[in-house]
Protein backbone atom coordinates (compact mmCIF):
# COMPACT_ATOMS: atom_id res chain seq x y z
CA UNK A 1 0.00 0.00 0.00
CA UNK A 2 3.05 2.25 0.24
CA UNK A 3 4.67 1.70 -3.08
CA UNK A 4 2.44 3.92 -5.17
CA UNK A 5 3.80 7.31 -4.29
CA UNK A 6 1.34 9.92 -3.33
CA UNK A 7 0.87 12.14 -6.32
CA UNK A 8 0.75 15.84 -6.16
CA UNK A 9 -2.64 16.79 -4.89
CA UNK A 10 -2.46 20.40 -5.98
CA UNK A 11 -2.37 19.39 -9.60
CA UNK A 12 -5.93 18.16 -10.00
CA UNK A 13 -7.32 21.50 -8.88
CA UNK A 14 -5.22 23.39 -11.41
CA UNK A 15 -6.23 20.88 -14.04
CA UNK A 16 -9.93 21.27 -13.49
CA UNK A 17 -9.66 25.02 -13.71
CA UNK A 18 -8.02 24.63 -17.11
CA UNK A 19 -10.30 21.92 -18.30
CA UNK A 20 -13.39 23.94 -17.54
CA UNK A 21 -12.90 26.23 -20.51
CA UNK A 22 -11.55 23.79 -23.01
CA UNK A 23 -13.46 20.56 -22.73
CA UNK A 24 -16.61 21.14 -20.74
CA UNK A 25 -18.56 19.66 -23.63
CA UNK A 26 -16.50 16.47 -23.48
CA UNK A 27 -17.45 13.69 -21.11
CA UNK A 28 -16.33 13.72 -17.50
CA UNK A 29 -15.76 9.98 -17.34
CA UNK A 30 -15.21 7.87 -20.41
CA UNK A 31 -15.06 4.07 -20.38
CA UNK A 32 -13.67 2.90 -23.73
CA UNK A 33 -13.65 -0.86 -24.25
CA UNK A 34 -13.05 -1.35 -20.55
CA UNK A 35 -13.02 -4.95 -19.32
CA UNK A 36 -11.76 -6.49 -16.13
CA UNK A 37 -10.64 -10.03 -15.40
CA UNK A 38 -9.60 -11.04 -11.91
CA UNK A 39 -7.11 -13.79 -11.21
CA UNK A 40 -7.59 -15.61 -7.97
CA UNK A 41 -5.98 -18.90 -6.97
CA UNK A 42 -5.19 -19.80 -10.53
CA UNK A 43 -8.76 -19.13 -11.67
CA UNK A 44 -9.73 -16.45 -14.09
CA UNK A 45 -12.90 -14.61 -13.33
CA UNK A 46 -14.17 -12.15 -15.87
CA UNK A 47 -16.06 -9.51 -13.96
CA UNK A 48 -16.70 -7.16 -16.81
CA UNK A 49 -17.00 -7.62 -20.56
CA UNK A 50 -15.80 -4.68 -22.64
CA UNK A 51 -17.92 -1.69 -21.67
CA UNK A 52 -18.29 1.64 -23.45
CA UNK A 53 -19.92 4.41 -21.50
CA UNK A 54 -19.57 8.16 -21.42
CA UNK A 55 -20.68 10.11 -18.39
CA UNK A 56 -21.25 13.81 -18.99
CA UNK A 57 -20.19 16.50 -16.59
CA UNK A 58 -22.74 17.01 -13.82
CA UNK A 59 -24.67 13.97 -14.94
CA UNK A 60 -26.26 11.59 -12.45
CA UNK A 61 -25.92 8.04 -13.78
CA UNK A 62 -27.39 5.04 -11.97
CA UNK A 63 -25.97 1.57 -12.59
CA UNK A 64 -28.35 -1.32 -11.94
CA UNK A 65 -27.88 -5.02 -12.43
CA UNK A 66 -27.76 -8.35 -10.64
CA UNK A 67 -25.22 -8.98 -7.89
CA UNK A 68 -21.69 -9.58 -9.06
CA UNK A 69 -22.16 -7.99 -12.48
CA UNK A 70 -19.17 -5.70 -12.13
CA UNK A 71 -20.87 -2.45 -11.15
CA UNK A 72 -18.54 -1.93 -8.20
CA UNK A 73 -15.62 -2.78 -10.45
CA UNK A 74 -16.53 0.21 -12.61
CA UNK A 75 -16.42 2.50 -9.58
CA UNK A 76 -13.09 1.07 -8.47
CA UNK A 77 -11.73 1.77 -11.95
CA UNK A 78 -12.79 5.41 -11.82
CA UNK A 79 -11.27 5.79 -8.37
CA UNK A 80 -8.02 4.36 -9.69
CA UNK A 81 -8.00 1.53 -7.18
CA UNK A 82 -7.64 -1.08 -9.91
CA UNK A 83 -6.54 -1.04 -13.54
CA UNK A 84 -8.64 -2.27 -16.44
CA UNK A 85 -7.55 -5.49 -18.16
CA UNK A 86 -8.35 -3.95 -21.52
CA UNK A 87 -9.44 -0.50 -22.63
CA UNK A 88 -9.00 2.82 -20.88
CA UNK A 89 -10.87 4.81 -18.30
CA UNK A 90 -10.55 8.50 -18.96
CA UNK A 91 -11.35 11.15 -16.40
CA UNK A 92 -11.44 14.78 -17.51
CA UNK A 93 -9.67 13.77 -20.70
CA UNK A 94 -6.81 12.03 -18.87
CA UNK A 95 -6.43 8.27 -18.40
CA UNK A 96 -6.84 7.25 -14.77
CA UNK A 97 -3.39 5.95 -13.86
CA UNK A 98 -3.21 6.37 -10.08
CA UNK A 99 -5.55 7.14 -7.22
CA UNK A 100 -8.08 9.66 -8.42
CA UNK A 101 -8.31 12.34 -5.76
CA UNK A 102 -11.07 14.20 -7.54
CA UNK A 103 -13.68 11.62 -6.67
CA UNK A 104 -15.41 10.98 -3.40
CA UNK A 105 -16.01 7.26 -3.03
CA UNK A 106 -18.63 5.83 -0.73
CA UNK A 107 -17.92 2.12 -0.77
CA UNK A 108 -20.37 -0.64 0.01
CA UNK A 109 -18.46 -1.54 3.13
CA UNK A 110 -18.53 1.30 5.60
CA UNK A 111 -14.98 2.30 6.36
CA UNK A 112 -15.49 4.53 9.37
CA UNK A 113 -12.58 4.97 11.74
CA UNK A 114 -13.67 3.01 14.84
CA UNK A 115 -11.74 5.21 17.27
CA UNK A 116 -13.38 8.42 16.11
CA UNK A 117 -16.79 9.76 17.05
CA UNK A 118 -19.46 10.53 14.47
CA UNK A 119 -18.38 14.17 14.36
CA UNK A 120 -14.70 13.36 14.00
CA UNK A 121 -15.39 10.74 11.35
CA UNK A 122 -17.42 13.18 9.28
CA UNK A 123 -14.78 15.87 9.59
CA UNK A 124 -11.69 13.76 8.94
CA UNK A 125 -11.17 15.00 5.38
CA UNK A 126 -11.17 18.62 6.54
CA UNK A 127 -8.15 17.91 8.74
CA UNK A 128 -6.06 16.97 5.72
CA UNK A 129 -3.50 19.39 4.42
CA UNK A 130 -4.87 19.33 0.88
CA UNK A 131 -8.31 20.44 2.07
CA UNK A 132 -7.15 22.76 4.80
CA UNK A 133 -10.12 24.26 6.56
CA UNK A 134 -10.21 26.52 9.58
CA UNK A 135 -11.44 24.86 12.72
CA UNK A 136 -14.47 27.13 12.94
CA UNK A 137 -15.50 26.40 9.37
CA UNK A 138 -14.96 22.69 9.83
CA UNK A 139 -17.16 22.73 12.90
CA UNK A 140 -19.89 24.54 11.03
CA UNK A 141 -19.77 22.20 8.06
CA UNK A 142 -19.78 19.13 10.29
CA UNK A 143 -22.87 20.40 12.11
CA UNK A 144 -24.52 21.06 8.74
CA UNK A 145 -23.77 17.49 7.60
CA UNK A 146 -24.95 15.95 10.88
CA UNK A 147 -28.27 17.72 10.37
CA UNK A 148 -28.44 16.71 6.75
CA UNK A 149 -28.12 12.98 7.49
CA UNK A 150 -30.32 13.25 10.56
CA UNK A 151 -27.79 12.22 13.17
CA UNK A 152 -28.21 15.08 15.61
CA UNK A 153 -27.81 13.74 19.14
CA UNK A 154 -25.34 11.10 17.98
CA UNK A 155 -22.36 13.39 17.35
CA UNK A 156 -20.35 11.90 20.20
CA UNK A 157 -21.13 8.25 19.48
CA UNK A 158 -18.58 5.77 18.21
CA UNK A 159 -19.33 3.72 15.08
CA UNK A 160 -19.77 0.52 17.12
CA UNK A 161 -22.61 2.23 18.98
CA UNK A 162 -24.54 2.94 15.78
CA UNK A 163 -26.85 0.81 13.67
CA UNK A 164 -25.84 -0.22 10.17
CA UNK A 165 -28.06 2.43 8.62
CA UNK A 166 -26.61 5.15 10.82
CA UNK A 167 -23.10 4.15 9.90
CA UNK A 168 -24.05 4.45 6.24
CA UNK A 169 -25.31 7.94 6.87
CA UNK A 170 -22.07 8.89 8.60
CA UNK A 171 -20.16 7.56 5.61
CA UNK A 172 -22.37 9.60 3.29
CA UNK A 173 -21.84 12.77 5.31
CA UNK A 174 -18.11 12.13 5.39
CA UNK A 175 -18.03 11.84 1.60
CA UNK A 176 -20.24 14.87 0.91
CA UNK A 177 -18.51 17.20 3.35
CA UNK A 178 -15.44 17.81 1.23
CA UNK A 179 -17.53 18.44 -1.87
CA UNK A 180 -15.77 16.20 -4.36
CA UNK A 181 -16.59 17.06 -7.97
CA UNK A 182 -17.53 13.46 -8.66
CA UNK A 183 -19.34 11.07 -6.35
CA UNK A 184 -18.99 7.32 -6.64
CA UNK A 185 -21.63 5.57 -4.57
CA UNK A 186 -21.94 1.84 -4.12
CA UNK A 187 -25.39 0.96 -2.79
CA UNK A 188 -25.29 3.81 -0.31
CA UNK A 189 -28.86 3.42 0.89
CA UNK A 190 -29.16 -0.38 0.85
CA UNK A 191 -29.15 -0.67 4.63
CA UNK A 192 -31.72 2.04 5.28
CA UNK A 193 -35.41 1.57 5.97
CA UNK A 194 -37.88 2.58 3.27
CA UNK A 195 -38.83 6.01 4.65
CA UNK A 196 -35.31 7.08 5.46
CA UNK A 197 -34.22 5.88 2.06
CA UNK A 198 -36.63 8.32 0.40
CA UNK A 199 -35.42 11.18 2.56
CA UNK A 200 -31.79 10.41 1.80
CA UNK A 201 -32.50 10.11 -1.93
CA UNK A 202 -34.14 13.50 -1.82
CA UNK A 203 -31.22 15.08 0.03
CA UNK A 204 -28.70 13.48 -2.27
CA UNK A 205 -30.27 14.70 -5.48
CA UNK A 206 -30.67 18.20 -4.07
CA UNK A 207 -27.04 18.39 -2.96
CA UNK A 208 -25.62 16.97 -6.15
CA UNK A 209 -27.73 19.38 -8.21
CA UNK A 210 -26.78 22.32 -6.07
CA UNK A 211 -23.07 21.54 -6.05
CA UNK A 212 -23.04 20.45 -9.70
CA UNK A 213 -21.56 17.05 -8.95
CA UNK A 214 -21.13 14.21 -11.38
CA UNK A 215 -22.49 11.02 -9.85
CA UNK A 216 -22.06 7.31 -10.54
CA UNK A 217 -24.60 5.55 -8.38
CA UNK A 218 -24.77 1.76 -8.01
CA UNK A 219 -28.02 0.32 -6.73
CA UNK A 220 -30.18 -2.79 -6.80
CA UNK A 221 -33.32 -0.74 -6.52
CA UNK A 222 -34.85 0.20 -9.88
CA UNK A 223 -37.21 2.84 -8.51
CA UNK A 224 -34.39 4.42 -6.56
CA UNK A 225 -32.34 4.55 -9.76
CA UNK A 226 -35.15 6.23 -11.70
CA UNK A 227 -36.01 8.63 -8.91
CA UNK A 228 -32.53 10.10 -8.56
CA UNK A 229 -30.75 9.62 -11.90
CA UNK A 230 -30.62 11.35 -15.26
CA UNK A 231 -29.71 8.11 -16.95
CA UNK A 232 -30.08 4.49 -15.91
CA UNK A 233 -27.68 1.83 -17.16
CA UNK A 234 -28.78 -1.80 -16.89
CA UNK A 235 -26.05 -4.41 -16.68
CA UNK A 236 -26.26 -8.07 -17.60
CA UNK A 237 -25.30 -10.77 -15.13
CA UNK A 238 -21.64 -11.74 -14.83
CA UNK A 239 -19.54 -11.15 -16.78
CA UNK A 240 -21.24 -7.78 -16.88
CA UNK A 241 -21.91 -5.80 -20.02
CA UNK A 242 -24.31 -2.97 -20.71
CA UNK A 243 -27.70 -4.34 -21.62
CA UNK A 244 -29.70 -1.14 -21.84
CA UNK A 245 -29.33 2.59 -21.29
CA UNK A 246 -32.36 4.82 -20.75
CA UNK A 247 -32.69 8.53 -20.16
CA UNK A 248 -34.99 9.40 -17.30
CA UNK A 249 -37.65 11.72 -18.71
CA UNK A 250 -38.33 13.50 -15.42
CA UNK A 251 -37.78 17.22 -14.94
CA UNK A 252 -35.47 18.66 -12.30
CA UNK A 253 -35.88 19.75 -9.60
CA UNK A 254 -37.71 16.60 -8.69
CA UNK A 255 -39.82 15.55 -5.80
CA UNK A 256 -38.62 12.02 -5.17
CA UNK A 257 -41.67 11.35 -3.02
CA UNK A 258 -44.20 12.18 -5.76
CA UNK A 259 -42.23 11.32 -8.84
CA UNK A 260 -43.11 7.65 -8.42
CA UNK A 261 -46.70 8.32 -9.31
CA UNK A 262 -45.92 9.89 -12.70
CA UNK A 263 -46.85 7.87 -15.77
CA UNK A 264 -43.44 8.28 -17.29
CA UNK A 265 -41.95 6.83 -14.11
CA UNK A 266 -43.99 3.64 -14.24
CA UNK A 267 -43.47 3.24 -17.99
CA UNK A 268 -39.71 3.51 -17.56
CA UNK A 269 -39.82 1.21 -14.55
CA UNK A 270 -41.61 -1.46 -16.55
CA UNK A 271 -39.31 -1.03 -19.50
CA UNK A 272 -36.20 -1.35 -17.32
CA UNK A 273 -37.65 -4.22 -15.35
CA UNK A 274 -38.17 -6.16 -18.57
CA UNK A 275 -34.49 -5.68 -19.34
CA UNK A 276 -33.42 -6.56 -15.86
CA UNK A 277 -35.57 -9.51 -14.90
CA UNK A 278 -33.98 -12.07 -17.25
CA UNK A 279 -30.58 -11.07 -15.93
CA UNK A 280 -31.67 -11.33 -12.35
CA UNK A 281 -33.05 -14.81 -12.99
CA UNK A 282 -29.85 -15.80 -14.76
CA UNK A 283 -27.84 -14.28 -11.95
CA UNK A 284 -29.58 -16.28 -9.26
CA UNK A 285 -29.00 -19.55 -11.10
CA UNK A 286 -25.26 -19.24 -10.66
CA UNK B 1 -14.36 -12.30 40.11
CA UNK B 2 -14.58 -16.08 40.06
CA UNK B 3 -16.82 -16.62 43.09
CA UNK B 4 -19.62 -14.49 41.70
CA UNK B 5 -21.15 -16.97 39.20
CA UNK B 6 -20.65 -19.72 41.74
CA UNK B 7 -22.53 -17.87 44.43
CA UNK B 8 -25.33 -17.22 41.96
CA UNK B 9 -25.75 -20.88 41.11
CA UNK B 10 -25.70 -21.75 44.77
CA UNK B 11 -28.45 -19.29 45.60
CA UNK B 12 -30.39 -20.36 42.51
CA UNK B 13 -30.28 -23.94 43.76
CA UNK B 14 -32.50 -22.84 46.60
CA UNK B 15 -31.98 -21.98 50.23
CA UNK B 16 -32.71 -25.43 51.53
CA UNK B 17 -29.05 -26.43 51.40
CA UNK B 18 -28.12 -24.04 54.19
CA UNK B 19 -24.89 -24.59 56.15
CA UNK B 20 -21.59 -24.26 54.39
CA UNK B 21 -22.90 -23.58 50.87
CA UNK B 22 -25.05 -20.74 52.17
CA UNK B 23 -22.05 -19.30 54.00
CA UNK B 24 -20.17 -19.03 50.72
CA UNK B 25 -22.85 -16.83 49.13
CA UNK B 26 -22.16 -13.89 51.43
CA UNK B 27 -19.07 -11.73 51.17
CA UNK B 28 -18.07 -12.04 54.87
CA UNK B 29 -18.59 -15.78 54.61
CA UNK B 30 -16.34 -15.90 51.60
CA UNK B 31 -13.61 -13.94 53.35
CA UNK B 32 -13.87 -16.08 56.45
CA UNK B 33 -13.54 -19.29 54.45
CA UNK B 34 -10.54 -17.95 52.57
CA UNK B 35 -8.86 -16.89 55.81
CA UNK B 36 -9.59 -20.33 57.24
CA UNK B 37 -7.77 -22.01 54.37
CA UNK B 38 -4.63 -19.92 54.75
CA UNK B 39 -4.77 -20.25 58.55
CA UNK B 40 -4.99 -24.02 58.26
CA UNK B 41 -2.07 -24.06 55.86
CA UNK B 42 0.13 -21.86 58.06
CA UNK B 43 -0.93 -23.74 61.17
CA UNK B 44 0.06 -27.06 59.66
CA UNK B 45 3.35 -25.62 58.47
CA UNK B 46 4.09 -24.23 61.90
CA UNK B 47 3.19 -27.57 63.50
CA UNK B 48 5.17 -29.70 61.06
CA UNK B 49 8.33 -27.63 61.15
CA UNK B 50 10.74 -29.17 63.67
CA UNK B 51 8.34 -32.05 64.35
CA UNK B 52 7.66 -33.79 61.03
CA UNK B 53 10.46 -32.22 59.04
CA UNK B 54 13.62 -30.39 59.99
CA UNK B 55 13.46 -26.60 60.33
CA UNK B 56 16.57 -26.48 58.21
CA UNK B 57 14.50 -27.26 55.09
CA UNK B 58 11.22 -25.52 55.60
CA UNK B 59 11.86 -22.91 58.31
CA UNK B 60 8.59 -21.88 59.95
CA UNK B 61 5.95 -19.18 59.38
CA UNK B 62 6.74 -17.36 62.64
CA UNK B 63 10.44 -17.21 61.87
CA UNK B 64 9.81 -16.05 58.31
CA UNK B 65 7.48 -13.26 59.37
CA UNK B 66 9.83 -12.36 62.19
CA UNK B 67 12.67 -11.98 59.73
CA UNK B 68 10.46 -9.93 57.37
CA UNK B 69 9.51 -7.62 60.23
CA UNK B 70 13.13 -7.17 61.22
CA UNK B 71 14.04 -6.36 57.60
CA UNK B 72 11.35 -3.75 57.58
CA UNK B 73 12.24 -2.45 61.05
CA UNK B 74 15.96 -2.00 60.32
CA UNK B 75 15.24 -0.78 56.80
CA UNK B 76 17.46 -3.37 55.14
CA UNK B 77 14.65 -4.49 52.80
CA UNK B 78 14.17 -1.14 51.05
CA UNK B 79 17.43 -0.94 49.07
CA UNK B 80 16.68 -4.38 47.63
CA UNK B 81 13.10 -3.50 46.79
CA UNK B 82 14.26 -0.26 45.25
CA UNK B 83 16.90 -2.01 43.15
CA UNK B 84 14.43 -4.55 41.75
CA UNK B 85 11.71 -2.02 40.99
CA UNK B 86 14.19 0.43 39.46
CA UNK B 87 15.69 -2.24 37.21
CA UNK B 88 12.22 -3.32 36.21
CA UNK B 89 10.84 0.19 35.67
CA UNK B 90 13.77 1.63 33.74
CA UNK B 91 14.19 -1.50 31.64
CA UNK B 92 10.47 -1.58 30.94
CA UNK B 93 10.34 2.02 29.74
CA UNK B 94 13.40 1.58 27.53
CA UNK B 95 12.09 -1.71 26.17
CA UNK B 96 8.61 -0.36 25.43
CA UNK B 97 9.92 2.76 23.71
CA UNK B 98 12.42 0.76 21.68
CA UNK B 99 9.93 -1.97 20.78
CA UNK B 100 7.25 0.45 19.63
CA UNK B 101 9.79 2.52 17.72
CA UNK B 102 11.33 -0.41 15.88
CA UNK B 103 7.89 -1.95 15.34
CA UNK B 104 6.60 1.22 13.69
CA UNK B 105 9.76 1.49 11.60
CA UNK B 106 9.40 -2.09 10.34
CA UNK B 107 5.67 -1.58 9.81
CA UNK B 108 6.15 1.49 7.66
CA UNK B 109 9.13 0.16 5.73
CA UNK B 110 8.15 -3.24 4.32
CA UNK B 111 11.47 -3.52 2.50
CA UNK B 112 13.40 -3.24 5.75
CA UNK B 113 11.09 -5.81 7.29
CA UNK B 114 11.62 -8.27 4.47
CA UNK B 115 15.41 -8.04 4.69
CA UNK B 116 15.99 -7.92 8.45
CA UNK B 117 13.08 -9.97 9.80
CA UNK B 118 14.85 -13.38 9.89
CA UNK B 119 17.46 -11.98 12.26
CA UNK B 120 14.85 -10.46 14.52
CA UNK B 121 12.93 -13.75 14.64
CA UNK B 122 16.15 -15.56 15.47
CA UNK B 123 16.89 -13.23 18.36
CA UNK B 124 13.30 -13.51 19.53
CA UNK B 125 13.53 -17.29 19.66
CA UNK B 126 16.60 -17.03 21.89
CA UNK B 127 15.67 -17.31 25.58
CA UNK B 128 16.67 -13.86 26.79
CA UNK B 129 17.83 -15.26 30.13
CA UNK B 130 20.73 -16.84 28.26
CA UNK B 131 22.01 -13.31 27.65
CA UNK B 132 22.17 -12.52 31.37
CA UNK B 133 25.77 -13.71 31.93
CA UNK B 134 26.91 -11.78 28.87
CA UNK B 135 25.17 -8.65 30.11
CA UNK B 136 26.88 -9.04 33.47
CA UNK B 137 30.27 -9.19 31.71
CA UNK B 138 29.45 -6.16 29.60
CA UNK B 139 27.66 -3.99 32.15
CA UNK B 140 28.88 -5.29 35.47
CA UNK B 141 27.15 -6.87 38.39
CA UNK B 142 25.34 -3.64 39.22
CA UNK B 143 21.82 -2.61 38.22
CA UNK B 144 22.81 -1.84 34.62
CA UNK B 145 22.86 -5.47 33.55
CA UNK B 146 19.37 -6.01 35.06
CA UNK B 147 17.98 -2.97 33.26
CA UNK B 148 19.40 -4.33 30.03
CA UNK B 149 17.93 -7.78 30.57
CA UNK B 150 14.48 -6.33 31.26
CA UNK B 151 14.75 -4.04 28.23
CA UNK B 152 15.80 -6.89 25.93
CA UNK B 153 12.88 -9.00 27.14
CA UNK B 154 10.36 -6.17 26.78
CA UNK B 155 11.58 -4.86 23.45
CA UNK B 156 10.61 -8.02 21.58
CA UNK B 157 7.13 -8.20 23.08
CA UNK B 158 6.39 -4.62 22.10
CA UNK B 159 8.04 -4.99 18.73
CA UNK B 160 5.82 -7.90 17.77
CA UNK B 161 2.59 -6.44 19.10
CA UNK B 162 3.25 -3.13 17.33
CA UNK B 163 4.11 -4.84 14.07
CA UNK B 164 1.08 -7.14 14.27
CA UNK B 165 -1.06 -4.09 14.98
CA UNK B 166 0.16 -2.28 11.89
CA UNK B 167 -0.27 -5.32 9.68
CA UNK B 168 -3.76 -5.86 11.02
CA UNK B 169 -4.93 -2.37 10.02
CA UNK B 170 -7.92 -2.50 7.71
CA UNK B 171 -6.51 -1.69 4.25
CA UNK B 172 -9.84 -0.14 3.30
CA UNK B 173 -9.45 2.52 5.99
CA UNK B 174 -6.08 3.42 4.53
CA UNK B 175 -7.55 3.49 1.04
CA UNK B 176 -10.44 5.70 2.12
CA UNK B 177 -8.09 8.30 3.57
CA UNK B 178 -5.80 8.13 0.56
CA UNK B 179 -8.75 8.77 -1.77
CA UNK B 180 -9.59 11.85 0.29
CA UNK B 181 -6.10 13.04 -0.57
CA UNK B 182 -4.24 12.18 2.63
CA UNK B 183 -0.48 12.19 2.36
CA UNK B 184 1.55 9.28 3.60
CA UNK B 185 2.31 10.96 6.92
CA UNK B 186 -1.36 11.83 7.37
CA UNK B 187 -2.33 8.21 6.79
CA UNK B 188 0.22 7.20 9.44
CA UNK B 189 -1.04 9.74 11.96
CA UNK B 190 -4.75 9.35 11.36
CA UNK B 191 -5.08 5.65 10.62
CA UNK B 192 -2.04 3.50 11.32
CA UNK B 193 -1.07 4.89 14.72
CA UNK B 194 -4.57 5.01 16.26
CA UNK B 195 -5.38 1.56 14.86
CA UNK B 196 -2.18 0.17 16.37
CA UNK B 197 -2.59 1.73 19.82
CA UNK B 198 -4.80 -1.05 21.29
CA UNK B 199 -2.17 -3.59 20.21
CA UNK B 200 0.58 -1.53 21.83
CA UNK B 201 -1.39 -1.27 25.08
CA UNK B 202 -1.94 -5.02 25.10
CA UNK B 203 1.78 -5.55 24.60
CA UNK B 204 2.56 -3.14 27.41
CA UNK B 205 0.27 -4.96 29.83
CA UNK B 206 1.78 -8.34 29.03
CA UNK B 207 5.28 -6.90 29.27
CA UNK B 208 4.83 -5.74 32.89
CA UNK B 209 4.82 -9.33 34.12
CA UNK B 210 7.68 -10.36 31.88
CA UNK B 211 9.83 -7.45 32.95
CA UNK B 212 9.30 -8.26 36.63
CA UNK B 213 10.36 -11.84 36.02
CA UNK B 214 13.37 -10.70 34.01
CA UNK B 215 14.50 -8.33 36.77
CA UNK B 216 14.26 -10.99 39.48
CA UNK B 217 15.90 -13.70 37.38
CA UNK B 218 18.70 -11.32 36.44
CA UNK B 219 19.32 -10.70 40.14
CA UNK B 220 19.28 -14.40 40.88
CA UNK B 221 22.03 -14.96 38.36
CA UNK B 222 24.43 -12.22 39.45
CA UNK B 223 23.76 -9.11 41.48
CA UNK B 224 24.75 -7.17 44.55
CA UNK B 225 21.30 -5.82 45.37
CA UNK B 226 17.64 -6.60 44.74
CA UNK B 227 15.02 -9.03 45.93
CA UNK B 228 16.37 -11.72 43.64
CA UNK B 229 19.81 -11.17 45.14
CA UNK B 230 18.29 -11.42 48.61
CA UNK B 231 16.94 -14.87 47.81
CA UNK B 232 20.12 -16.00 46.11
CA UNK B 233 22.36 -14.75 48.95
CA UNK B 234 20.27 -16.51 51.61
CA UNK B 235 20.18 -19.69 49.54
CA UNK B 236 23.97 -19.53 49.38
CA UNK B 237 24.02 -19.51 53.17
CA UNK B 238 21.47 -22.36 53.34
CA UNK B 239 19.21 -19.97 55.21
CA UNK B 240 15.75 -21.22 54.23
CA UNK B 241 14.05 -18.57 56.38
CA UNK B 242 15.67 -15.82 54.33
CA UNK B 243 14.74 -17.56 51.04
CA UNK B 244 11.09 -17.88 52.07
CA UNK B 245 11.00 -14.26 53.23
CA UNK B 246 12.41 -13.13 49.87
CA UNK B 247 9.88 -15.26 47.98
CA UNK B 248 7.11 -13.76 50.09
CA UNK B 249 8.20 -10.24 49.09
CA UNK B 250 7.98 -11.29 45.44
CA UNK B 251 4.52 -12.80 45.96
CA UNK B 252 3.30 -9.54 47.47
CA UNK B 253 4.79 -7.52 44.60
CA UNK B 254 3.25 -9.71 41.90
CA UNK B 255 -0.17 -9.73 43.55
CA UNK B 256 -0.03 -5.93 43.77
CA UNK B 257 1.04 -5.68 40.13
CA UNK B 258 -1.67 -8.04 38.93
CA UNK B 259 -4.25 -6.07 40.88
CA UNK B 260 -3.13 -2.76 39.38
CA UNK B 261 -3.12 -4.23 35.87
CA UNK B 262 -6.57 -5.76 36.26
CA UNK B 263 -7.96 -2.41 37.35
CA UNK B 264 -6.23 -0.63 34.48
CA UNK B 265 -7.68 -3.15 32.01
CA UNK B 266 -11.14 -2.68 33.46
CA UNK B 267 -10.94 1.06 32.90
CA UNK B 268 -9.90 0.85 29.29
CA UNK B 269 -11.67 3.37 27.05
CA UNK B 270 -14.51 1.92 24.94
CA UNK B 271 -13.00 3.43 21.80
CA UNK B 272 -12.51 0.13 20.06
Amino acid sequence: MWRTENRDIERPQVMTAMEMGTSSAASKIDFAGVSKTFFARGNELQALQPVDLKVRKEEFVALVGPSGCGKSTLLNLVAGLIEPTTGTVTYDGEPVAALNFRVGYMTQKDTLLPWRTVNDNIGVSLELKCRSTSRAEAKERIAEMVDLVGLRGFEGHYPTELSGGMRKRVALARTLIYRPETLLMDEPFGALDAQLKLIMQDQLQKITQHQKMTVLFVTHDLSEAIAVADRVVVFSSRPGRIRAIRDVPLERPRDVFRVRFADSFSRLHEDLWNELKDEVIKGTDV
Amino acid sequence: MAPRPMSMTVSAAGGQQGGFAALLTTLPGLIVSRVLIIAAFLGFWQFASGRLISKFWVSSPTEIFGLLLSWIADGSLWPHLEATLTAMGVGYVIGCAGGVGIGLLFGFLPMLRRVVMPYVSGLYALPKIALAPLLVILLGVDIGSKVALVAVTTVFLLFYSTLDGIRDVDKDLVQTLRLMGATRSEVIRKVLVPATLPWIFTGMRVAVRYSFTAAVVGELIAANRGVGYLIEANAGLYNSTGVFAGVFVIVVLSVAMTEVLTRAEGQRAPAN
